[in-house]
């Protein structure tokens, strides 16, 4: 038995396919699962160890991203994916799958997991839709277990909507503290650890998020999402400026995230294959 | 307030932090385009909804579905704008816009799936429609007429102006709701060809048939014959006269877009230069279709040419690729979005209606525009310049972005002659497993007689009624809306989705996609496998009741495929839709029964023989006559100090042809699918332009796909064989620079000319001909030298517009895409310069080319035409680049190349300049050596001419003796190294000649085309 990660699709999500695969680069097994398949109770979410929101654009972000995909899992799914978390199983959203748990209020969420939207993601500041590399500090003290042991990672940023607010500034203190600020936007020339809560220029942070916030995670760190796309930087050949750099080639830094959270399935479900 | 509708409005909370982008944009953007400094706007958004709710529905509505409570503030059936908490101050104007009844409204529909997540049991007939308001604080002196023109297209949109009187009472603008009415059903007429020729042709005319006098002949004919009207007499058809379906449909098969009857045309062909005067037989098969089935019995990876959506080769012994270009050049001058838009998604299903349904993985955009900053007079009826361009960038940008597809190559081509129509190239690369599960070879299509016939996708509506007609004529004043259209992405990304899945269950045996023509095209193309099919118009879901059988036919609403499924998988595939929520219904059957026969429910509305619909339509008969073009000579200032020559270069780069498009390829996604090995920009900073994309498209593995492209459309001003020749030459030199597999490139040919028929209209179409006949020659030449097929094209051949009385042609047009094998894209190649010291050579012959130069043009624009643009234009030894590139290939294989860049545009000093951009520093060069294989080549030439067959690479020095080795027999020469400070130098026999700053060579490159983010 592997461990199996069930990648949601459907409805203008588009990078299911390289967010499986990075899973089954990692080790793990993934299908690609059609949202409705899951509403409908054709396949039923528990049978999987971990859960992917990936990237796109679903329903057009026409009503601001992630919105509508959030109530159709918010509506359709609520009950499943909340005993999901008190499996204790990972869920990661990506970009526009981030956008979709923070509005559906599964992140930075609560301890009840009541599903009360309390953070959003709202248009860049620069006005729009960008596709650039940027480089991710994480914080060393969370609990996330998507991020345990990442220090810095280069990776694509996509969107138009990755301003991370909230509309309690004493919220971001607490999920601080609590180590749900996992991740942030740093400047590459400035000596690791940099990570800081006051505004980097555009465009080391893409998008003017408060305290530079790429991502977070929810109060169990088994949810996390964030706007940049670690799986689009699955290889070595796919850097930005990999031509520059004298590599060994392999696997590229992205995929440190989804090795974290097959190893954590495999030792939490104690799954050897 | 009109009854039972319920009005919902939006706006951003501002203030701590939060701000309303979409109001700062469009302030930055009002400033950019037309300096206007405006304190603040703001932006509220609009939602109606005609249906009775409920005050605690409505409330439930705002909170869940309208309104994100963490950034904005809602409300509903009250004005947004008499919230206090949202607007504390009164502004001055406020503007509204909202859609035109039947204009596909996105938002709206996103926001009735929402509503119906929310209230599953309201939702059957609700409707919902949407607007934006723009709120201005501190607008100044601005005519409000004039600013809402900027902010709506009145050929879609309706805007409603408030202003400063009316804001201070609080009379805000208010967007009936755009009621779609059902239009009164028209059955089916006949119409009556036994009429003077004089008649069939205001017949054509009036009905925008674009059908000429002989066409129109050939079906009064066919209406004559004795056979014909037999059968027709026993279906119930008039027997002597066509319906009007049948007309209609006969005239969009037989149109311009869809037969390519310039292309397909007996040419009588004069050269006065020569004295040649010879007949050609179809430009197409000659000079396009020979030469590629020539090279197809030499390779076995060609796979399927001609007869399907777009071309297949084989890339692995698992993976086959295919690739497919259009355009989109008339309605993207009526609205650019939406135009742009159409154009993306609409080549996308080409792709997905190759063989039995390919996955889109790559998209390419290439656009001409007239220039940005054009300020000179734009005839009434034309948006400036500027506008198309962020309309047709934003159309395309949405349509690729959200349909999940990366953006992955492209261009942007400035010339004033371009004002008229703006040429909108939408490529696409898909991908198909060799074999499907089933054991069927994805490229081949498998219908057979009883197959069923679904329409998948979207519906059909009045919009997109006589677009492949429409574009074969010229864009006039009374061009009609209906020809516009707006995409739907995600409509069709659920499509593509459900019939990827369909493919693999083994669901489809033919598939092909509604594009020009409609159902009639569809239907009518793939009812030639099996010889006929049926088709009930009455089962065809509709936007709009009452649309009469013909245009139901020849509908071009978009989103939407036609699919043929065996009987036996009926109901799995409708299963499958539905889980995707997607529209998929019978329309029909194929059939062997000779005719494409057309019902509306019991009656039959068209018969149409198979043959007659495909081989009917008669050769056009074309004269074509060639006598080159004098042009002035270009006037070059004698003793240009080192300083001067770098300012030429200053202002050269910055002109919008060479300068950098990065602010508008970055708002394209070029890296979902998690395959982009070499991007748009590369260099320490991201900011050096790459030449061609790189593409790894199955993860983890390390072969990969190479896409560029070439077009130099100033060359045709000189000779249309140069430019031809160097479009082909540019789109193979941008693929060697990243390392292409040379045994194994497929091109794509797309032509855009001005109507080469000559007739009171046109009275220079000979000319205009001939320049497609030397095209069309030099695209056979070079493509046969470098063992490269054409496996798709198109061609748009009506690119003139005629407003205000004025006539504004486009120049003649090719681009020329390639797509090609990489062995190993870890062996990959950027175009920037690597570390300091390493030697730079020029590989390549330069000679005095500086005919059509940029910077011909560059002077003649700064000496208001005392200098001209003539000269020798760039030509081409294939056989002599096709060895250089071979040379190069080998080097970089061995791993001895550090970068390598193109040199075209601008030529070898825009270069060298744009590989410095990507180490941020310098370089010293030495020009010295370059008259070598010319020596007529003076200064103006080796830096600024623009020969074919150059690649400015890098080497480091210990790889230096092993590089010459690889490249002995081919023309390199060392020319300098890259350097450590900021310095660009050029020397000539001991002398500098041009010395520049990179730092402000790149601010000049950069400034030009920064498109304004907001503030």
């Amino acid at each position: 038995m592997s461990v199996k990660v069930a990648i949601l699709t459907g409805f203008g999500i588009n990078c299911d396919r390289e967010t499986a695969a990075v899973f089954e680069m990692a080790g793990a097994t993934s299908e690609r699962i059609h949202v409705n398949r899951l509403v409908n109770g054709e396949v039923n979410l528990q049978d999987y160890h971990i859960m992917a929101v990936p990237g796109g654009f679903s329903f057009g972000d026409h009503l601001g991203s992630g919105r509508l995909m959030g109530n159709r899992l918010r509506f359709g799914l609520r009950e499943q994916v909340r005993q999901f978390v008190n499996d204790k199983k990972p869920i990661i959203g990506i970009c526009n799958g981030f956008q979709v748990l923070v509005k559906m209020g599964l992140l930075p969420g609560d301890d009840d997991i009541s599903f009360e939207q309390t953070a959003s993601l709202t248009l860049n500041d620069s006005g729009h839709y960008e596709d650039r590399w940027v480089t991710l500090e994480f914080d060393d003290n969370s609990h996330c277990i998507w991020t345990k042991g990442l220090k810095r990672m280069r990776v694509p940023v996509r969107h138009g909507e990755g301003k991370f607010v909230t509309n309690d500034k004493k919220l971001l203190d607490k999920w601080d503290k609590s180590g749900q600020l996992v991740v942030r936007y740093v400047d590459p020339n400035q000596q690791y650890p940099s990570k800081s809560d006051e505004l980097l220029p555009y465009p080391l942070s893409p998008n003017s998020s408060w305290r530079n916030i790429a991502g977070v995670c929810d109060p169990t760190g088994l949810v996390f999402g964030l706007m940049p796309h670690p799986e689009a930087n699955h290889s070595t050949w796919l850097g930005a400026t990999w031509t520059r750099e004298n590599l060994d080639h392999g696997e590229g830094e992205g995929m440190a995230m989804f090795h974290n959270a097959v190893n954590y399935a495999k030792s939490q479900f104690s799954i050897n294959d | 307030m009109q009854s039972n509708i319920q009005r919902i409005e939006v706006t951003p909370r501002v203030g701590g932090g939060l701000r309303d982008v979409r109001g700062d944009t469009i302030k930055s953007q009002l400033k950019t385009d037309h300096n206007l400094e405006i304190t603040e706007v703001r932006s509220i958004l609009g939602y109606q909804i005609n249906q009775e709710l409920s005050k605690d529905q409505l409330t439930k509505v705002v909170d869940e579905l309208f309104t994100d409570p963490v950034i904005e503030i809602g409300c509903f059936n009250s004005s947004i704008l008499d919230n206090k908490n949202a607007f504390t101050d009164t502004p001055e104007a406020v503007i509204t816009v909202g859609f035109k009844p039947g204009v596909t409204d996105n938002r709206a529909s996103a926001a009735l799936d929402g509503f119906t997540t929310i209230f599953p049991d309201l939702g059957k007939d609700v409707k919902i429609s949407t607007s934006i308001s723009y709120v201005f604080f501190g607008l100044g002196d601005v005519d409000l007429n004039w600013l809402s023109d900027q902010l709506h297209n009145s050929l879609i949109e309706i805007a409603l102006i408030a202003d400063s009187n009316d804001c201070a009472i609080g009379d805000w603008p208010e967007i009936q709701f755009p009621e779609l009415k059902d239009i009164e059903y028209a059955a089916p007429s006949t119409i009556d060809l036994n009429v003077s020729d004089e008649e069939l042709i205001e017949i054509s005319e009036k009905g925008l048939l674009a059908l000429n006098l002989e066409e129109m002949k050939a079906i009064q004919q066919n209406y004559l014959d004795k056979d014909v009207q037999a059968r027709r007499k026993e279906l119930g058809l008039p027997p002597d006269k066509p319906t009007d379906v049948e007309l209609e449909c006969l005239a969009q098969s037989w149109s311009e877009h869809c037969k390519h009857k310039i292309f397909a045309a007996r040419i009588n062909h004069v050269d006065t230069e020569t004295g040649e005067n010879s007949v050609i037989d179809s430009l197409f098969k000659t000079y396009i279709m020979q030469p590629a089935l020539d090279m197809q019995q030499e390779v076995n990876w060609l796979l399927s040419l001609f007869h399907d959506n777009s071309g297949v080769i084989e890339w692995t012994p698992e993976w086959s690729l295919c690739m497919k270009a259009e355009t989109h050049n008339s309605p993207s001058a009526l609205d650019p979005f939406g135009g742009a838009m159409t154009g993306i998604v609409g080549v996308n299903r080409d792709i997905l209606g190759t063989g039995l349904g390919a996955r889109p993985i790559a998209n390419t955009d290439v656009f001409c525009f007239g220039p940005p900053d054009y300020d000179d007079h734009l005839p009434e009826g034309l948006f400036h310049p500027s506008r198309v361009m962020r309309g047709v960038h934003a159309g395309v940008r949405a349509g690729g972005n959200e349909s999940g597809i990366p953006t992955v190559n492209g261009a942007i081509v400035f010339d004033e002659r371009y004002i008229g129509k703006p040429l909108v190239y939408c490529g696409t690369v898909g991908i198909l497993p060799r074999h499907l599960p089933d054991g069927r070879e994805s490229h081949i299509k498998t219908p057979e007689p009883g197959n069923l016939i679904y329409m998948v996708g979207g519906r059909v509506g009045s919009d997109g009624i006589h677009g492949a007609t429409f574009s074969s004529l010229e864009l006039t004043d009374e061009s009609p809306s209906s020809a516009v259209q707006i995409g739907d992405p995600i409509t069709q990304k659920k499509m593509v989705d459900m019939l990827l899945e369909a493919r693999d269950l083994g669901y489809i045996e033919v598939i092909t996609d509604n594009g020009a023509g409609g159902l009639s095209s569809s239907i009518g193309e793939m009812a030639e496998l099996t010889g006929g099919a049926n088709l009930d118009l009455s089962k065809v879901p509709l936007k709009q009741l009452g649309l009469s059988p013909w245009e139901i036919l020849v509908s071009e609403s978009q989103e939407r495929m036609t699919v043929g499924v065996d009987e036996k998988n009926k109901q799995a595939f409708e299963e499958l839709a539905k889980l995707h929520e997607v529209e998929a219904t019978i329309v029909g059957e194929f059939t062997n029964s000779g005719t494409f026969l057309v019902n509306y429910g019991n009656d039959v509305v068209a018969d149409l023989p198979i043959e007659y619909l495909h081989d009917g339509c008669p050769q056009l008969n074309l004269e074509s006559e060639w006598t080159p073009p004098i042009h002035k000579s270009i006037i070059f200032k004698e003793k240009t100090s080192p300083e001067e020559m770098g300012n030429i270069l200053q202002r050269l780069i910055a002109r919008p042809n060479i300068a950098s498009k990065e602010w508008w390829v970055r708002s394209y996604d070029h890296e979902v699918i998690g395959q982009s090995v070499i991007k748009p920009f590369g260099g320490v900073n991201h900011d050096a332009p790459g030449d061609a994309a790189v593409i790894a498209p199955i993860p983890g593995e390390t072969k990969g796909t190479v896409i560029s492209c070439g077009i130099v459309p100033r060359y045709s001003d000189i000779d249309a064989y140069a430019m031809a020749a160097a479009s082909v030459d540019e789109a193979v030199r941008n693929a060697v620079c990243v390392g292409v597999d040379l045994s194994r490139i497929a091109g794509l040919d797309n032509f855009c000319w001005p109507d080469p028929v000559q007739s009171k209209k046109t009275p220079d179409g000979r000319f205009k001909l001939a320049q497609l006949v030397r095209a069309n020659r030099a695209l056979e030449d070079v493509c046969r030298a470098y063992s490269l097929p054409c496996i798709s094209g198109k061609d748009s051949m009506k690119n003139d517009a005629t407003l205000d009385g004025e006539k504004i042609s486009v120049p003649p047009t090719l681009l020329f895409s390639l797509m090609g094998n990489h062995e190993d894209v870890r062996k990959a190649i950027s175009s920037d310069f690597k570390n300091t010291g390493d030697a730079i050579y020029l590989v390549g012959e330069t000679k005095q080319e500086l005919g059509a130069s940029e910077l011909a043009y560059m002077l003649q624009e700064e000496t208001e035409g005392v200098s001209g643009i003539g000269g020798n234009v760039p030509s081409i030894d294939p056989e002599r680049n096709l060895s250089v590139y071979k040379a190069l290939t080998k080097a970089m294989h061995a791993g001895l190349v550090e970068s390598a860049h193109d040199c075209s545009d601008g030529g070898l000093s825009v270069t060298i300049a744009e590989s410095c951009f990507g180490i941020d520093a310098g370089a010293k060069i030495d020009i010295s050596s370059l008259d070598s294989f010319d020596d007529k080549l003076d200064s103006w030439g080796a830096l600024f001419g623009e020969s074919l067959g150059r690649i400015v690479v890098s080497i480091n020095p210990k790889n230096i003796q092993a590089f010459e080795e690889i490249m002995v027999a081919v023309a390199h020469q060392n020319i300098g190294e890259v350097g450590n400070n900021d310095d660009l130098v050029i020397m000539k026999n001991d002398t500098k000649i041009l010395t520049a700053s990179i730092t402000k060579l790149r601010e000049a490159w950069k400034g030009t085309l920064d498109g304004g983010s907001a503030k």
